[in-house]
């Protein structure tokens, strides 16, 4: 699937004391689930505010660099719990990640989005005066569709995973 | 037992055959319903945190419900339907489900919540809104809120293991 060298690092994964105990506590991987999902509430939630008023959606008349600022913190909370919580999932599947497409596919995904956000989004966002409005636009758009896309990604490897 | 009947009831019609039959029926609403809870419980939750004083600050409480709300209601209208319809495909297990009873109950809770909210301390909200502080019950509103949106995704996550297709 992906570069051979990666999958003596997914067994090794598996293997470690910690990979071995999250496997086999299905509590432990329903309350990680659970941690990863409400990182992942905190990340979309306080990025579709951004957006939104990107969109002209916005809260009052505040303009997106205020809100973008009010909320850095909770976007990197739940960017911070989900890259926590996620390494810890994959532990304790890493070998059946490693065979499933969707995984890979959703890696490629977050990797674009962590990117387009602390480059193009974060540039737009903050640009004094606001950019044209449909450039705005397009950056929340497609903000909006690639952390999307990461979520759906992540939902179809349990898919896949079950199949 | 009355509603035990009901989910028999709902477990026999052609409906939940069909929902049953199909391969992509559970994973296609599976996934529109856990993105209604990230809409319903990612925005909330924002709403949650200006209350308590965490987030956007600059902003009035009263700006921050009305635009963000609406999200919440919609978040909650996709979660409602792909939710009865998850429902409906696998009522008596999920009646016998103790995470499942624990949810609704949950869900209830919070949706009480918002709304003694609504009809009591937001009422004024004109006259406490450009004050330093908000008041101690709204704030109270928005811990209650976050912990009861918290608790529900877990509770989620439970279902999750014993039904459909199994996670672990």
């Amino acid at each position: 699937m992906m570069a051979s060298f990666l999958l003596p690092v997914f067994e090794w994964m598996e293997s470690t004391p910690v990979g071995q105990a999250i496997q086999h506590s299905a509590s432990l991987i329903a309350l990680l689930e659970s941690i990863h999902l409400i990182g992942l509430t905190l990340l979309l939630g306080s990025i579709l505010m951004v957006d939104l008023t990107l969109l002209g959606f916005g809260i009052g008349r505040a303009p997106a660099s205020r809100i973008a600022s009010e909320l850095r913190g909770w976007i990197a909370a739940g960017l911070a719990i989900m890259l926590v919580s996620g390494p810890l999932l994959l532990t304790s599947e890493a070998t059946r990640c490693y065979k499933n497409p969707a995984f890979w596919t959703k890696m490629a995904l977050l990797a674009i989005a962590v990117i387009f956000h602390f480059t193009v989004h974060r540039k737009v966002v903050s640009e004094e005066p606001p950019a044209p409005r449909y450039g705005a636009a397009l950056t929340a758009c497609l903000s909006l569709g690639l952390w999307t896309s990461v979520a759906l990604a992540g939902k179809a490897i349990a898919i896949l995973q079950s199949s | 037992m009355f509603l035990l009947s009901i989910c028999q009831w709902l477990d026999s019609t052609r409906l939940n055959a069909a929902m049953r039959m199909s391969t992509w029926f559970f994973p296609t609403f599976d996934v529109i319903h856990t993105l209604g809870i990230v809409l319903v419980a990612g925005t909330i939750m924002l709403v949650d945190l200006r209350l308590l004083g965490l987030a956007l600050r600059s902003e009035p409480v009263a700006s921050v419900v009305e635009r963000i709300v609406p999200w919440t209601l919609r978040g909650f209208s996709l979660m409602f339907v792909t939710g009865a319809l998850l429902f409906s495909s696998e009522a008596v297990k999920l009646y016998h489900s103790p995470a499942f009873r624990i949810k609704l109950v949950l869900l209830a809770l919070a949706g009480l919540n918002a709304l003694i909210f609504h009809r009591t301390i937001y009422r004024d909200v004109a006259n406490w809104d450009q004050t330093a502080a908000v008041p101690i019950r709204a704030r109270l509103t928005g811990l209650l809120s976050l912990a009861f949106w918290i608790a529900i995704i877990a509770a989620g996550r439970a279902i999750a293991y014993g039904s459909g297709y199994d996670l672990g």
